[in-house]
């Protein structure tokens, strides 16, 4: 059969292209190599990470090459109020990020957060209590007393010792009502009246609003997650809560098999070869969407001779460096940090002279040449704003 | 100010110093070691982890074939537990003249180092990823050496014999009274507190910085410090140690050492040890005779890449730095410089250690007038009393019997939460580099990536860190291995460091964090 677009990857970008297309009734296949970036990522939805100003504010103010600038803000916001009447349960917008905690103790700037980490939020400060449950990922001391060094702010860290469980256990542990209980009276006899507690974000999994809102009624205050190493367990729930209505919607969504190789004619792509187990399919579409990230999920690849590549349809790359392509310095934005595709005004990738490379190849997400992801905390709302606005250019050009 | 009374002083926390300050120990001399920073974090710590067999140097350095090969069959008797018994081959590749393997033959028989030639076919057997093309294969006992445990068993064992270590103090001068040097000022670099140490004698064990000691007491020692960068490959490409039958030149040797191995080296005279900057053309090198080697080197995975200081004695101006003999330089100041107190012992490997050692305990107790025999080619360290070698599976055998009770911090390296609070209450540090040191803790594939949040909040409670203090530990470890990851961040490496960027930048912030 012909689809009208295979999306590859299964990131946040391709997810939100993917269930956008398919809500418009288009047929619509997500091929991935594996889970994206969700299960690595904390599930908040940040703009860009701007202490002092709104982040619609300074959206305004990217330099061209950056994606966002691709976009006017009302679509940055319409992405963002779209994405928020399909995933339940996320809180804020575009006028002020959120400030929470991070599990080192650092202050993060979010835009989008899930409403179990918003009882976190730092501004206008407040008494907070970080609970560690015996788990190797969160130190709820150690990040309690960098929080307390804020104005305003008064943290502190309790150890209940569960038993040594990855975090994944401990979710699904999380969802029984008896290990909730046992926590809840423990706790009770620990808390001062106003604090806050949080917990390392491993509130359950299927059934994760309930055990929230059940731990926020038997601690009679606010109770809230901060996010820790991977897995995701708020990343696994966002991939859920959009592949759940994207299969609901008739996309198909196949996770395993890699995209190997591009068919093209005449300036279009006509089909992509898939392999799984030494089989491989083609997989035919009147459009395309690439959506598979960039260095860290394998949608660009550097190899020792210092070539950059697009993996699966070999697309130019933007944006690299001279020497050298990395600095000394760790903390320092990276000569290689911007690399990506360079796409055009609908998000087509485009050759060395700015005229797309096929026409109807589009592009989303982190695999975007402009950004800096984790340094300008930009991620998945990149991944929304992009994968929205090139699934509406798509389906407009249909 | 403080002060100590000693008989011994060693100066110098490498390979060398810990086989002196154990050698002086065991002779029942007061002996102190100093060194200015961790033990074995100077060219120790940065070598690709080979035992000699001797084969290297067979034909171009007799003398130093001749000292590996004796060193080495000792260290299989009292280091076994530092050691990987992977044994060595010398090939000639398609870019190697196979006469030479004649020579060799002919340099090893004559310096006693043992020597087979084996069909090519028998060395494919054993090794599938050689080069195919290879004409001829010879082998030697080459093994891989765990610098850190060595070290560190001398230390300890060291101490039962009642040394005192004093890490993290630097030399500020040595002290001279009668023309004769009678010990050192010494700096706590943690604390800033200064320590006057009384000494009947001082050995300058400091390897390529002894020229830099020697000084502080008028004494020229020419040390020229000789770079040689390495790159570990996350995988045993080999199994053996893989060596070109050629005279020693850049990029010539495989070391399959714990979960890796190691291509190296280079060989760059430098001014200055400390200052050991890696070149894009050194890896593009590396990598280059890496393929000569093991066809399709470039595809594998490089996970790391350091540079060490070899200290190469030289009597006088030399231009290349390969034409300085690998053999140890003793120098004693008393009959050269008409200096009394002071004896420098330099050049060498780390393969001849111990006997470096002897030689300047030898050296030392002539000046102190005293005969005392050395006991260190008999007496095995701590850990290794039952002469069994170390294979790669030996951290895998230790954990399997109870797999589900302890928690593993460091996952690459199968560090459980116990061993690595046990180490970080022994070493009493605010530094996780002294705990890699120790544990290998970050050493693996994800260089930190996941352990060095756990191991910061562990270390905050155990060591009890103010919250600054913590940040200062993660934010130096972190930037420690990325000293070594961003000269061959490529392929599935740069895929690696960019899921550690995602959790360091993008989940937990750090760049935000106090300092």
């Amino acid at each position: 059969m012909t689809y009208d677009t295979v999306v590859i990857g299964a990131g946040l970008a391709g997810l939100t292209a993917a269930l956008r297309l398919a809500e418009e009734g288009r047929q619509v296949i997500l091929v991935a190599k594996g889970v994206g970036s969700t299960h690595l990522a904390p599930a908040t939805i940040d703009v860009l990470a701007v202490d002092d100003k709104s982040p619609a504010e300074a959206l305004s103010k990217l330099p061209s090459e950056h994606p966002y600038a691709r976009l006017p803000v009302e679509v940055v916001a319409a992405s963002i109020e779209w994405f928020k009447a399909r995933v339940a349960g996320y809180r804020g917008g575009l006028h002020e990020n959120f400030l929470l905690p991070t599990a080192v103790g650092a202050v993060k700037p979010s835009a989008v957060v899930p409403e179990s980490m918003a009882g976190g939020d730092l501004r206008g400060g407040g008494r907070f209590v970080f609970v560690g449950l015996g788990l190797k990922d969160f130190y709820p001391a150690y990040l309690a007393e960098n929080l307390d060094q804020l104005a305003d702010v008064s943290a502190r860290g309790i150890e209940l010792t569960l038993s040594h469980e990855g975090s994944l256990d401990l979710a699904r542990r999380f969802e029984q009502a008896d290990l909730r209980e046992v926590i809840a009276r423990q706790l009770n006899a620990q808390l001062e009246p106003d604090e806050r507690v949080g917990f390392p974000a491993v509130l359950g999994l299927r059934h994760a609003a309930e055990v929230w809102r059940d731990l926020e009624e038997r601690l009679e205050r606010p109770v809230f997650e901060v996010a820790t190493l991977p897995p995701s367990l708020p990343g696994m729930r966002l991939y859920e809560a959009m592949s759940e209505p994207l299969r609901k919607a008739g996309g198909r969504v196949i996770i395993g098999p890699t995209v190997v190789a591009a068919e093209t004619s005449n300036g279009r792509v006509e089909g992509v070869v898939v392999e799984q187990a030494a089989r491989s399919t083609t997989l035919r579409a009147r459009s395309f969407m690439l959506a598979t990230g960039g260095f860290a999920s394998g949608g660009l690849q550097l190899d020792s001779r210092g070539r950059i590549r697009e993996t699966v349809f070999d697309l130019p790359v933007a944006g690299a460096p001279d020497r050298p392509r990395f600095l000394p310095t760790y903390l320092e934005e990276q000569p290689l940090d911007r690399v990506g595709v360079a796409v055009d005004e609908q998000f087509r990738p485009t050759d060395v002279d700015g005229n797309p490379r096929y026409e109807n190849l589009y592009a989303a997400g982190a695999t975007l040449a402009g950004a800096a992801p984790w340094r300008e905390g930009s991620g998945n709302g990149l991944s929304v704003a992009t994968g929205y606005a090139a699934a509406t250019i798509l389906e407009g050009a249909q | 100010m403080a002060s100590l009374e000693t008989e011994v002083l060693v100066i110098g926390g490498g390979s060398t110093g810990a086989g002196v300050v154990r050698d002086a120990a065991m002779r029942g001399f007061k002996t102190v070691l100093v060194e200015r920073k961790d033990l074995a974090d100077g060219t120790t710590g940065r070598f690709h982890g080979l035992l000699h067999s001797g084969g290297r140097y067979a034909v171009r350095d007799p003398e130093a074939a001749k000292e590996c090969i004796e060193e080495n069959l000792i260290l299989r008797r009292t280091a076994a537990d530092c050691i990987e018994d992977t044994g060595g081959l010398f090939v000639s590749t398609p870019w190697d003249d196979p006469a030479f393997g004649d020579t060799f033959l002919e340099g090893c028989r004559a310096t006693g180092v043992p020597v087979e030639e084996i069909s090519v076919a028998e060395a494919l057997q054993r090794e599938p990823r050689l080069h195919p093309g290879i004409s001829r294969a010879f082998t030697v006992p080459d093994a891989s050496i765990d610098a850190w445990k060595l070290v560190w068993g001398c230390a300890r064992s060291a101490q039962e014999h009642g040394a005192e270590m004093l890490i993290y103090h630097r030399v500020v001068r040595l002290e001279r009274s009668d023309g004769r040097v009678s010990g050192a000022l010494v700096r706590d670099e943690l604390t800033g507190r200064e320590l006057r140490i009384h000494a009947d004698v001082v050995v300058n064990a400091a390897g390529a910085w002894a020229g830099q000691i020697a000084e502080l007491a008028g004494c020229r020692v020419n040390v020229l410090p000789g770079k040689g960068i390495m790159i570990a490959m996350n995988h045993r490409l080999v199994n053996t140690v893989i060596n070109r039958c050629k005279m020693p030149a850049d990029g010539d040797i495989l070391v399959p050492i714990r979960t890796v191995s190691v291509i190296g080296t280079t060989d760059t005279r430098v001014a200055d040890p400390d200052d050991l900057e890696i070149t894009e053309a050194e890896v593009e090198e590396m990598l280059d005779e890496g393929e000569k080697l093991v066809p399709g080197f470039r595809e594998a995975r490089a996970l790391r890449a350091w540079a060490g200081a070899r200290p190469l004695f030289a009597p006088e101006e030399v231009a290349d730095t390969r034409e300085v003999s690998r053999s140890h330089a003793l120098v004693d100041h008393r009959e050269r410089d008409g200096v009394e107190g002071l004896v420098t012992i330099t050049g060498g490997k780390t393969t001849t250690f111990r006997l470096m050692a002897e030689a300047a305990m030898d050296a030392a107790c002539e000046q102190l007038g005293v005969d005392r025999p050395c006991r260190t080619a008999e007496e095995p360290l701590p850990g290794s009393e039952a002469r069994e070698f170390y294979t790669l599976g030996s951290r895998v055998r230790a954990r399997e019997p109870v797999p589900q009770l302890q928690e593993i911090i460091c996952e690459c390296e199968l560090i459980t939460r116990e061993r690595l609070e046990e180490a970080m209450e022994w070493r009493h540090t605010p530094n996780l580099d002294d705990i890699r040191r120790t544990l290998r803790l970050g050493m693996g594939p994800c260089q930190g990536g996941f352990c060095i949040y756990r191991a910061t909040g562990i270390l905050h409670s155990v060591e009890r860190l103010d919250h600054l203090a913590a940040n200062e530990s993660l934010l130096s470890f972190l930037q420690e291995r990325w000293k070594g990851v961003h000269p061959i961040l490529y392929g599935d490496q740069l895929r690696q460091a960019r899921l550690d960027d995602w959790i360091f930048q993008g989940l937990l912030g750090v760049q935000r964090l106090p300092t």
